[in-house]
């Protein structure tokens, strides 16, 4: 067990020591959320009106969820780009636990998911976003943030095993990830939309991300589902469903991961 | 349980392994007693590097077994990993790491510590002479710096069972020799060397025994000396300037001699059971017409010829391609 602590902190410290050496692998944590911040707020902000608040504590709410659910995207590329690295096959091959070499993965991941948070919410304070939590509220949205990040973290490396490329990562996350994370009450209210996204929206798991925290840090109440009218509730079972299918399938799928 | 034979560092029996329907490694044995130096020999495709695989416990056989220094590679993988190291086709370091800092990070891996891992790290960069380029990252190193490095990572605590798989394929012929001087030093240290190759020059500088792979099969094995008799005596190669001459030299040469051509290269062989004798023959011989001749030289066998021999058609790769 101490053996297995001490190579998943040496395996994470290798990953975060290469990381100021690849700048450019932190932009969809650094980058990404910058441009859809100001974006948002200073070029469709102006024209999209939410009754009773202000589209910064509308917006930013929905960045943070949105962003929990892009590290899917961001784990699942570095995962592939990762897997694709002969060192792997080294560590494999040496007396070192594999379970050690995909927790030191998960653990790089999380701590970028951290940065990219880190960064949003500064950035959103800056701006003029002004949540309004109680320490009950702040405890409880720092808490699903977490299972959030590692949930999502998981699902990205799992699915950075399986697909063949981090193009083909990154095409997936495209097709999938963004539009759900569009109608997901993100930028604009889910009962403005059309019935066929509204109806998505409504059970999209990102919206009880976004519902979650807007909830907690503006204290607004979204209706339409079950999981919008109790967004915690349902966030922390998405999350634990993902956790439930993504960490075993992604233990199996390492240890069979053994490209020719 | 089997039995297991002390003595063996590598004993193989009836491996298999398949990818779909494709049958990579078909019904293979393979013993390795301790203390040499194996090489599996085959083109590109051949299977020695699924070979290899399974026998570092990175591929799960599909039928047969094999044991490594008498542990089983399925059901006893990780003594298996605790007595072997590998050095794979492509460099198993860390690309944003610098060299120095993958050795570190290997050595805390197996168990040393910090201060150790520093230590053992100088003294491999020292051995495999690597102070000028220890502190750059991997990524900037050339092919040959950083199959030093590789060869290092291996070695950070002595193995049993050395694995190398296709060691200098692609390195230019100078650091060729840098690699093949490393390897001759470890097998003088008593290593077990197990090693990979599609170049036949490197199977017979290298190793003891040769085992020629083909299609994941054996089809032979035996020292090099072994396998050049397979394919008979030496011969004197003559080659003719132009299509004429070849001709000329043809009619001339197969008046005295037992000739064998080859005509897309110009090239007609003589058997030379007497050496030199011979070849003072035929050169006496050339030397009395007047045919534009290329080259005159006395051909030992290759393991090129024994492959040949064996399986119908050249072993190196860039010959496969000329004659496809």
């Amino acid at each position: 067990m101490t053996a297995y602590v001490r190579d998943t902190a040496l395996l994470t410290a290798r990953s975060l020591r290469a990381l100021p050496r690849v700048p450019e692998r932190l932009l969809d944590v650094t980058v990404q959320p910058i441009i859809f911040i100001v974006l948002f707020l200073y070029v469709f902000g102006a024209a999209i009106h939410v009754p009773g608040i202000s589209y910064e504590d509308y917006m930013i709410p929905g960045i943070i969820g949105q962003s929990l659910a892009f590290g899917i995207i961001g784990a699942g590329v570095a995962t592939s780009n990762d897997m694709n690295e002969g060192v792997i096959d080294r560590f494999r091959s040496m007396p070192i636990s594999r379970l050690s070499v995909i927790s030191a993965q998960v653990m790089g991941q999380f701590c970028e998911q951290i940065l990219g948070m880190v960064i949003v919410v500064g950035l959103g304070l800056a701006l003029g976003w002004t949540p309004h939590l109680t320490l009950v509220h702040g405890f409880e949205l720092a808490g699903l943030i977490a299972l959030g990040m590692f949930a999502f973290t998981w699902a990205g490396v799992l699915f950075g095993m399986i697909v063949r490329s981090p193009d083909a990562m990154q095409g997936v996350g495209f097709i999938i990830v963004f539009p759900l994370s569009f109608m997901a009450g993100t930028f604009v209210p889910i009962s403005k939309m059309d019935a066929v996204p509204r109806a998505i929206a409504h059970w999209d798991p990102i919206s009880a991300l976004v519902a979650s925290v807007r909830n907690l840090t503006q204290g607004t109440h979204a209706t339409g589902s079950w999981q919008l009218t109790h967004p915690e509730l349902a966030m922390a079972f998405w999350c634990l469903l993902v956790v439930a299918v993504c960490v075993p399938l992604a233990l199996r799928r390492f240890n069979r991961k053994l490209a020719m | 349980m089997q039995p297991m034979n002390e003595s063996l560092a590598i004993e193989a029996t009836g491996l298999i392994k398949r990818f779909g329907s494709f049958t990579a490694v078909d019904s293979l044995n393979l013993y390795v007693e301790q203390g040499t130096v194996v090489s599996l020999l085959g083109p590109n495709g051949a299977g020695k590097t699924t070979i290899v695989r399974m026998l570092a416990t990175l591929l799960r056989p599909d039928g047969g077994s094999a044991r490594v220094a008498g542990y089983d590679v399925v059901s006893e993988a990780a003594r298996v990993r605790s007595v072997i190291s590998l050095t794979g086709q492509f460099a198993a370091l860390d690309p944003h790491l610098t060299a120095r800092e993958n050795l570190v990070l290997m050595a805390q891996l197996r168990g040393l510590h910090r201060r150790e891992a520093r230590a053992v790290t100088q003294q491999l960069i020292e051995r495999f002479d690597a102070n000028e380029f220890a502190d750059r990252i991997v990524k900037t190193l050339s092919g040959g710096e950083r199959r030093r490095i590789d060869l290092a990572a291996g070695l950070i605590v002595t193995p049993q069972l050395l694995v190398l798989d296709e060691p200098t394929t692609g390195l230019d012929p100078r650091s060729r020799q840098v690699v093949w001087s490393t390897i001759r030093e470890l097998v003088a240290d008593g290593v077990t060397l197990l090693l990979t190759t599609q170049y036949l020059e490197e199977a017979d500088a290298l190793a003891d025994r040769v085992v020629l792979i083909d299609h994941g099969r054996e089809i032979a094995a035996g020292t090099p000396a072994e396998l050049k008799t397979t394919v008979g005596a030496q011969r004197i190669d003559v080659v003719a300037a132009d299509n004429a001459a070849f001709g000329s030299l043809e009619l001339l040469l197969s008046e005295r001699f037992e000739v064998s051509t080859v005509p897309e290269r110009r090239t007609i062989s003589i058997p030379a059971p007497d050496e030199a004798a011979d070849l003072t023959r035929v050169s006496e011989l050339l030397a009395g017409c007047d045919v534009a001749v290329d080259e005159v030289a006395l051909r030992r066998p290759t393991l090129d010829d024994a492959f040949i021999a064996l399986t119908g058609r050249p072993a190196e790769p860039e010959l496969i391609e000329e004659a496809a």
